[in-house]
């Protein structure tokens, strides 16, 4: 299959240029609706499209090596900054990812947005395109700028949707990504600089910036400030703490959107340019980040057992979950790493799934209090059904996606740092007790005040039932999206031991 | 009898200047010949000025060097002083559009205003084309004459009175450093030519230690750090931006502002590269305290006008980072930069102009309860200006801070370059409390709506297209910022 | 050298001498018929004794102003009568008549500006 259109282009310009069509829509929900869904489900279809077509395409004329789609352009030439886009396996997962999640997220806020509904969409869409655009983009300039722009809507998501303390958790979520990302800004231009200082070629395109020789204090600080940036995202464990108020302060789609894309593009950002980046300074930084993602996963699991909230108690889970992804890429085995890969997508599916269903619930009673709860699996068993499915994939039950990518990560592993899968098994058990508490607190104890709510609507039915089937999937066949993988984790992990 | 020698005058070199001043002393007739109270059509016959002057200047791009010089060496036009004649026209032209809106409201539709703006324009290009210190001089003063006059142009509003005062207080006062400074500059060299300067300086290599060389160049940069408003220097600025009509805050906050660097580049890369190591290591002081006061004060801001005073020295802090850089990029960003924030600061003032009521009771952060629900489209537009001026991209504010920071990187200044990161994240919060406002909040109060003028429809339009364009494709821009710089 | 500035010094002492002579004369010959009146500091139209802070009519200022302003221009037209022959000699004669005419004509716009604002007139 050639493609004979710039399809990466389109795959990050459709959302935003429906965006802009929202906007004489203004007043006009239905319509603003209907577009950016349609977008939703174009974006779905062509991510689609390349995941079956990809197996077959051939490698990119001019991009390195594992890429099968590559469009490079000059774009800014006084800083050799160039418009270039790729996709390689990794990618292309994270693309499906984002499609589909967005897609996701449109749906589970079809009633629950209420004000300002085409603002709403304008803001998925942006986010959209921002997230695709940090998914492909192989140039350092142009990976800074959408890495900026995904952070715009996300912060209007949460402040004018929100619940509780949203202004704060907006500002708060913010701030803290922006100092991230200045100061990988900063390391951007530091190699950008550096590179051009040695061979008087002064480009941003990331393929040509591997590989350039640093000493090893200034790649260590150079990292350092990728790192930083991109642990936030994730979150690894110190720097997590604006994750619970965003998570549970977002509305539904947003908490869609933050667990399930949002936390992957800083591992991504870690897989695609941190370690590439500065092969050795990693090397040197193993220990640390190996210890942290291990407290990650266990303290996660840990407070989140603690949790009332059930929207909270999800949050924390999931920096349990990227503790596993941070470790997946603490290791940098080829096995570990598509653990990691692996883990992001399916982390996504589950956690976009429970938040999704706490977001069902909180809109049928108006609380998220686990303790409000009780007897569900009698009243409305539909809902109650994915609600234990998704849990139980969360922890990892195996034949459910989540546990191939725990085991791979914890598989590979264990070659490299015996202690730390060690503990990280505690993090495996962990996540089953506060599943099992919280499923039979909400599902399976007798009701505690008499609610009165209805069962899943077809629409809510169908999002579900197709991301049940999604997981079991991914479960039990997860060797294709394996396939996809394996050259471009080969090719990244080689120059790593 | 000796014989008289013909100066070499070259009236093209200060075509632009002649310019405007004929267009701002036909204005003056006009006014007082035309009654009504209409003032409108003078705001049109300016904008006319104006576009004619921006033609003289875009037809003096990359002359000849004998077309850019001018009377004796006093006046060089080259593409430095050309590019920013373009933004100083710019900052004049988008503060004329919004201005009629704001005087009819205020009630204080004089007339006068539009020959001022003028005037004061012609003033910044002569300091930004003046190779001696005394057409420098000679700028500065029509430029701040102008200027005290406007910010306390609403003469009925006790504020706009304390600004005007305030401003010619301080202004006088800087202006005696400056003056001093050139007096010692010149006792030490002999001229106040600037390439003279240059030379004695390149000649003697003792000058550079002569304490009143040094000193001179000390005081001229205490001077210019008043008109650019840098701290320590900076006082004045909150309280004048505030006071002021705000248009003229914008044109304020905008064209004078660049004039200053310009001329504080001329005279301190040209004429004293002698002293690099010394004005380099005061401009990194300078850079430092500018933008971290700024952005700290700002932070507890809650009038908007008085906050964006402090995020222009936050600003002007930034364009002195690349200034500390001393390299030909680190110009080329203040050019980029300087243009740049002409559009997006004054895009911001029009839309407070906008919201403001008769007397501004409603400039407050609080009053913009609601603006994002009430008006969409301007509020996107206003959320647009806020997060250029925070520097995110895609906007040109964010392309401009990326040029100067890595001018400065490049020159090895890491640690400035981290100081300065750290302030444009903390000063995020205080753009986004205004976008928390606007979003957010429910609104408290109707906004008094105006009928909206086409010209400060266009003032805004032309701002939002100058803040995405040159986010998005900044290469025409850059390279003729490129090929402005001084060498 | 300083035989050039003999005359200046002519001047001054012919200047100082003058002065006096005219005060120790008037002192001498003229009739002495002290009043209250005639012996108050003298001071333009004002009352001599009273607050050091009173105000002052804004006209007083927009006249002394305006008087400044004006003659200022006499310091610039007199050197320039002084050279305007050598600038004839060196055939440079319409020239700079011409730009001493821009000057005058932006004085006279400042003129007619305040002319017609009214800034002249009294009442």
């Amino acid at each position: 299959m050639a493609m004979n259109y710039p399809i990466l282009t389109i795959l990050i310009f459709l959302p935003l240029a429906g965006a802009l069509a929202l906007v004489p829509f203004w007043r006009r929900e239905r319509w603003a609706k209907g577009i950016a869904m349609g977008c939703a489900v174009v974006e779905l279809a062509l991510a689609g499209r390349l995941l079956f077509a990809a197996a077959g395409l051939p490698a990119a004329s001019g991009a390195p090596g594992g890429y099968f789609l590559w469009e490079d352009h000059v774009w800014i030439e006084r800083f050799g900054i160039r418009y270039t886009l790729g996709m390689d396996g990794i990618s292309l997962l994270m693309v499906a990812l984002t499609a589909f999640i967005t897609l996701l997220a449109m749906l589970v806020s079809w009633r629950g947005i209420r004000e300002r509904v085409p603002l709403h969409y304008l803001m998925l869409l942006v986010m959209e395109s921002g997230i695709m655009g940090v998914f492909l983009a192989q140039d350092l300039f142009l990976f800074y700028l959408f890495w900026e722009v995904m952070l715009i809507p996300m912060f209007f998501l949460i402040g004018i949707w929100g619940h509780g303390r949203r202004i704060y958790s907006a500002v708060k979520f913010f701030i803290y990504t922006m100092a991230g990302s200045l100061l990988m800004l900063l390391a951007i231009i530091g190699i950008y600089l550096i590179h051009g200082a040695r061979g008087g070629n002064y480009t941003f395109a990331l393929h040509d910036l591997i590989g350039t020789p640093l000493d090893p204090g200034t790649a260590l600080w150079l990292f350092a400030a990728f790192l930083f940036a991109f642990a936030i995202k994730v979150p690894v464990f110190p720097l997590h703490t604006w994750l619970p108020d965003a998570h549970t302060d977002a509305p539904t789609a947003g908490s869609v959107i933050l667990a399930g894309l949002l936390l992957k593009t800083g591992a991504y950002g870690l897989i695609r340019f941190g370690y590439p980046l500065f092969p050795t300074a990693a090397k040197a930084v193993t220990p640390l980040l190996l210890t942290l993602a291990v407290i990650g996963i266990v303290y996660g699991s840990w407070v989140a057992y603690a949790q009332e909230d059930m929207k909270r108690l999800v949050a924390y889970s999931s920096v349990g979950h990227m503790g596993f992804v941070a470790l997946g890429i603490a290791v940098w085995s080829p096995v570990a790493l598509s653990g990691a890969v692996l883990q992001m997508v399916n982390h996504g599916i589950t956690t976009g799934a429970l938040f999704a269903l706490v977001g069902m619930l909180d809109e049928r009673t108006d609380t998220r209090e686990i303790s409000a709860y009780g007897g569900l699996w009698g009243k409305v068993p539909l809902l109650a059904f994915f609600f234990l499915l998704f849990s139980m994939a969360s922890a990892g039950l195996p034949g459910l996606n989540n546990f191939v990518g725990e085991f791979l990560i914890l598989a590979g592993a264990f070659r490299v740092t015996p202690v730390a899968v060690v503990i990280a098994f505690v993090g495996i058990v962990l996540p089953l007790i506060y599943t099992v508490r919280l499923v039979q607190q909400l599902l399976f104890v007798e009701e505690r005040r008499p609610l009165t709510l209805p069962d899943l609507s077809l629409r809510e039915g169908a999002i579900l039932a197709v991301l049940a089937l999604t997981a079991v999937y991914l479960g039990v066949h997860p060797a294709p999206l394996l396939g996809l993988l394996k050259v471009s984790v080969a090719l990244l992990t080689g120059g790593l031991p | 009898m000796e014989t008289l020698v013909m100066p070499a005058i070259n009236f093209a070199a200060i075509m632009p200047e002649t310019i405007l001043s004929i267009v701002a002393m036909v204005l003056l007739l006009l006014n007082v010949f035309v009654p009504g109270e209409q003032k409108a059509y003078l705001a049109y016959l300016s904008l006319i000025g104006i576009v004619v002057a921006f033609f003289s200047v875009v037809s003096g791009w990359n002359a000849p060097l004998p077309m850019q010089e001018g009377f004796n060496g006093s006046v060089l036009q080259d593409n430095f002083s050309l590019f920013f004649k373009a933004i100083f026209l710019i900052s004049a032209g988008l503060a004329v559009l919004i201005s009629d809106h704001y005087m009819v409201k205020e009630e204080c539709n004089y007339g006068e205003l539009y020959p001022l703006i003028l005037f004061a324009t012609a003033g910044m290009m002569l300091m930004a084309s003046g190779t001696d210190l005394m057409t420098i001089f000679l700028g500065l003063e029509v430029l701040s004459v102008s200027l005290y006059v406007l910010a306390g142009y609403n003469r009925s509003n006790i504020k706009s009175n304390e600004a005007g005062l305030k401003y010619f207080l301080l202004g006088a006062f800087s202006t005696g450093f400056l003056l001093y400074g050139m007096a010692l500059t010149y006792g030490a060299t002999g001229t106040t030519k600037i390439a003279k300067i240059a030379s004695a300086a390149a000649l003697d290599a003792t000058l550079s230690s002569n304490p009143m060389f040094v000193v001179g160049m000390l005081l001229m940069a205490v001077g210019f750090s008043f008109k650019i408003a840098a701290a320590p220097f900076h006082m004045w600025t909150p309280d004048v931006y505030e006071g002021a009509p705000t248009p003229m805050t914008a044109f304020m906050s905008a064209g004078p502002k660049a004039a200053g660097f310009a001329a504080f580049i001329r005279v301190l890369m040209v004429a004293m590269p002698t002293l690099k190591a010394d004005w380099s290591d005061l401009l990194w002081i300078l850079a430092v305290l500018t933008m971290t006061v700024g952005n700290i004060i700002a932070l507890s801001q809650n009038n908007i006008k008085r906050m964006l005073a402090y995020s222009s020295i936050a600003h002007a802090g930034y364009a002195l980072v690349g200034f500390t850089a001393g390299n030909g990029e680190g110009t080329a960003g203040i050019l980029f930069y300087m243009l740049s924030y002409a559009f997006m600061n004054i895009g911001a003032f029009a839309i407070i102009i906008l919201v403001g009521k008769k007397g501004e009771p409603n400039n407050n952060v609080e009053d913009y309860a609601g603006f994002g629900v009430k008006h969409p489209v301007l509020a996107m537009i206003m959320a647009l200006f806020l997060f250029s001026l925070a520097g995110m991209p895609p906007t040109a504010g964010f392309v401009g801070k990326f040029y100067l920071f890595s001018a400065a990187l490049k020159s090895g200044y890491v640690w400035l370059v981290v100081i300065g990161v750290l302030n444009s994240a903390a000063s995020c919060y205080y753009y986004l409390r205004v976008m928390v406002y606007m979003y957010m909040k429910d609104p408290v109060e109707e906004f008094d709506w105006m009928k909206l003028s086409p010209a400060i429809w266009a003032s805004i339009a032309i701002s939002a297209v100058g803040v995405i364009v040159p986010g998005i494709v900044p290469s025409i821009i850059l390279q003729l910022a490129q090929k402005a710089i001084l060498l | 050298m300083l035989g050039a500035y003999l005359p200046i010094i002519v001047l001054v002492t012919i200047a100082i001498l003058f002065g006096l002579g005219s005060l120790i004369f008037s002192s001498l010959i003229g009739p002495k018929k002290p009043s209250e009146v005639k012996l108050a500091p003298y001071e333009c139209g004002c009352e001599p004794v009273g607050s050091a802070r009173e105000r002052f009519s804004i006209k007083f200022y927009i006249i002394a102003m305006l008087f400044i302003l004006f003659d200022i221009e006499a310091v610039f037209l007199y050197p320039w009568a002084v050279v305007f022959k050598k600038f004839i000699a060196a055939g440079l004669g319409p020239f700079i008549l011409a730009e001493m005419g821009v000057f005058i004509v932006i004085l006279f716009v400042g003129y007619i500006y305040v002319w017609k604002k009214g800034a002249l007139e009294w009442e």
